[in-house]
């Protein structure tokens, strides 16, 4: 099981309202019985309202969801790619690995990675991009001697640093092909139909409002530019699914608070990713904003899904 | 093969947009996806079973102009697609049949060339395109009035074997790493249908009148002289465009009839000797069953 370094752990208590306490009132309560039912009855209001209101089985106002999320990863950055090994076994650069290859990068292309704070995609895409430019040195057109630009663009200014500083150590520190950008998901400051590919890998559950990112997405691709999503989704298969559940709510809490020190962060996350829509319903979604030939692939039985789409 | 025939059955009615399935006397009855045809043609995923006797082409063309509204967007993916691959082709010559090539098509017809990316088995798409396209231009020479009332058999399949490979001339140079692309184990299912259909097309315009096993021998047999003459125009220098090619080809395709020839004689010669040894057979077997029912009888026999 992976759970990205961008998962945002729940927040201090100190900066919480009302909503907090009576959330974890409830949530200890429930806990207590045994039983979830109290929390998904507060969080049955919240099915109501765009899924994104929550807040792993939390409920938070919406306006103040994305400027949460932003504070978290302040504290966190450093241990997450820890953490990530740990809980997938290292499986998640697997996954990433998978991610690039389907999106096939080329030269010359302008590649925007959402979410990608600490660069692990960005950074397979460039060396994607530079092998097969080395390869194909002999055949390139004259049109597509044009740079390729990889813009990694992250909500929280700690993460693109650390992003950076991992650039730094590769020796791409001054290399103009990766852009490092502040920016958010659902507003992002780039222009329509400028991009080539457009990849989120585990930070579309973050986000407050999963359509306008989509929308997003949507406006900035060109034409015939493709959509990527690796996100963690739904296991359905019998046993399996079991073993996972015990996993995730048992074994990730526990690693959170022996290695992190902060059972919350985790909690929530495993949380969190049993309220994200299943692979079907985000397949919809993402259908709904305008993007075709919309397929996705399991991986691990379901644990990780990567949704593609084309705009046409 | 399935479009010629139903070209036939349901003559101007018909839109050759659509895939059907019809009831033929066939032993194979594999529905072959058209998924790369050419822009003017819509998704062809369509499973429906035509009966002839029915021949009411207007409604099944509005039946299948309501599947395809419902298919829109992903018609729009297939054609879109097409396009993309159509402009390939004419960077094949000099990028081969790669992904650089397919990515200046993309850039040709105004899309990102991720598009490319999404294309399942990137180079044999290409590939598989371009064998489409040159069936579909065959079919057309055949059904714009090709010749060949006056020609035997022998000479007919010759005749459309080599406009078939004409159409390869322009990308001669880079035929071989389509051909490589092919025989890749990923690939071989799809390049072995599009042939199998090329080679039953041929047979069909040329006059197919066969039973259950000729079927398959004919189509084998003619499917091994068109690799063979494939394989034998790469390396073909000769200096009046292939006419060592054609030679050959005309060579194989006679070799092809006579040994066709032969395997009637020898059938005719062994029922012949068969007839022979079984009548002699009979006869000891009759002379053994009288002797029993005379013995039987008590009357003596001879």
């Amino acid at each position: 099981m992976t759970f990205s370094s961008l998962e945002r752990p729940p927040l201090r208590r100190a900066e919480l309202g009302t909503n907090f306490t009576e959330a974890m009132a409830l949530r200890s309560i429930s806990r207590r019985f045994g039983s979830r039912v109290l929390s998904y009855r507060s969080s049955s209001v919240a099915s109501l309202h765009s899924h994104a209101t929550s807040f792993g089985f939390q409920q938070v106002k919406e306006e103040e969801k994305s400027k949460l999320v932003g504070n978290v990863f302040t504290n966190v950055a450093s241990s997450y790619d820890i953490m990530n090994d740990v809980m997938s076994g290292g499986l998640h650069r697997l996954w990433k690995e998978r991610l690039v290859g389907k999106l096939s990068p080329f030269a010359g292309m302008k590649h925007l990675d959402v979410a990608g704070g600490t660069g692990d995609v960005a950074f397979r895409i460039f060396d994607a991009v530079n092998s097969v430019k080395r390869r194909a040195l002999r055949k390139v057109d004259e049109d597509s001697l044009e740079e390729t630009q990889i813009y990694v663009c992250d909500i929280n200014p700690n993460m693109l640093n650390v992003g950076k500083q991992r650039a730094a150590e590769r020796g791409l520190g001054d290399n103009k092909a990766l852009v490092w950008v502040e920016g958010d998901a659902e507003a992002l400051s780039f222009d329509d139909n400028s991009m080539d590919g457009y990849t989120i890998a585990f930070g579309i559950r973050n986000v407050t409002h999963i359509e306008k990112a989509l929308a997003e997405a949507y406006r900035v691709l060109k034409r015939g530019g493709r959509f990527l999503c690796l996100e963690l989704s739904h296991v359905d298969i019998p046993v399996f699914k079991d073993v996972y559940d015990l996993y995730s709510f048992k074994v990730i809490p526990n690693l959170g608070e022996l290695i992190a020190g902060d059972r919350e962060s985790y909690q929530y996350l495993v949380e969190s990713v049993r309220r994200f829509p299943p692979q079907e319903k985000f397949a919809t979604m993402i259908a709904d904003a305008g993007f075709e030939k919309v397929e996705y692939e399991n991986l691990v039985g379901g644990v990780v899904a990567i949704h593609s789409a084309i705009k046409l | 093969m399935y479009r010629t025939a139903a070209r036939r059955l349901l003559g101007a009615g018909f839109t050759t947009s659509r895939l059907l399935r019809l009831p033929k006397p066939r032993p194979t009855t594999t529905i072959i996806p058209y998924s790369y045809c050419t822009s003017s043609m819509e998704s062809p995923i369509g499973n429906q079973s035509v009966n002839p006797n029915q021949s009411d082409p207007t409604a099944a063309r509005e039946e299948g102009h309501r599947r395809d509204e419902s298919r829109k967007p992903r018609a729009e993916f297939q054609e879109e697609q097409a396009r993309v691959l159509a402009a390939s082709l004419r960077h094949v010559p000099r990028l081969g049949w790669t992904e650089e090539a397919m990515i200046a098509g993309s850039r040709e017809v105004g899309v990102s060339p991720s598009i490319v990316g999404s294309f399942s088995r990137k180079e044999a798409a290409l590939v598989e395109y371009f064998m489409d396209e040159c069936l579909q231009l065959l079919i057309d020479r055949v059904d714009s009035g090709l010749d060949l009332q006056n020609l035997i058999p022998s000479e007919r399949v010759s005749k459309l074997v080599r406009i078939r490979l004409e159409m390869q001339i322009p990308y001669m140079s880079k035929w071989p790493q389509a051909l490589s692309i092919q025989a890749h184990p990923v690939n071989v299912p799809t390049s072995f249908k599009q042939r199998a259909m090329l080679v039953d097309e041929i047979w069909h315009t040329v006059g197919d009148g066969a039973s259950d096993l000729d079927w398959y021998v004919k189509r084998t047999v003619l499917g091994g002289v068109y690799s063979a003459t494939e394989i034998y125009m790469l390396t073909d220098d000769s200096p009046a465009e292939y006419r060592d090619t054609w030679a050959f080809l005309d060579d194989r395709v006679k070799d092809a009839f006579d040994l066709k020839k032969s395997i009637q004689e020898a059938k005719y010669f062994a029922q012949d000797i068969g007839a022979g040894v079984g009548k002699s057979f009979q006869g000891l077997m009759n002379g053994v069953m009288q002797t029993m029912s005379t013995r039987g009888g008590r009357s003596s026999a001879f």
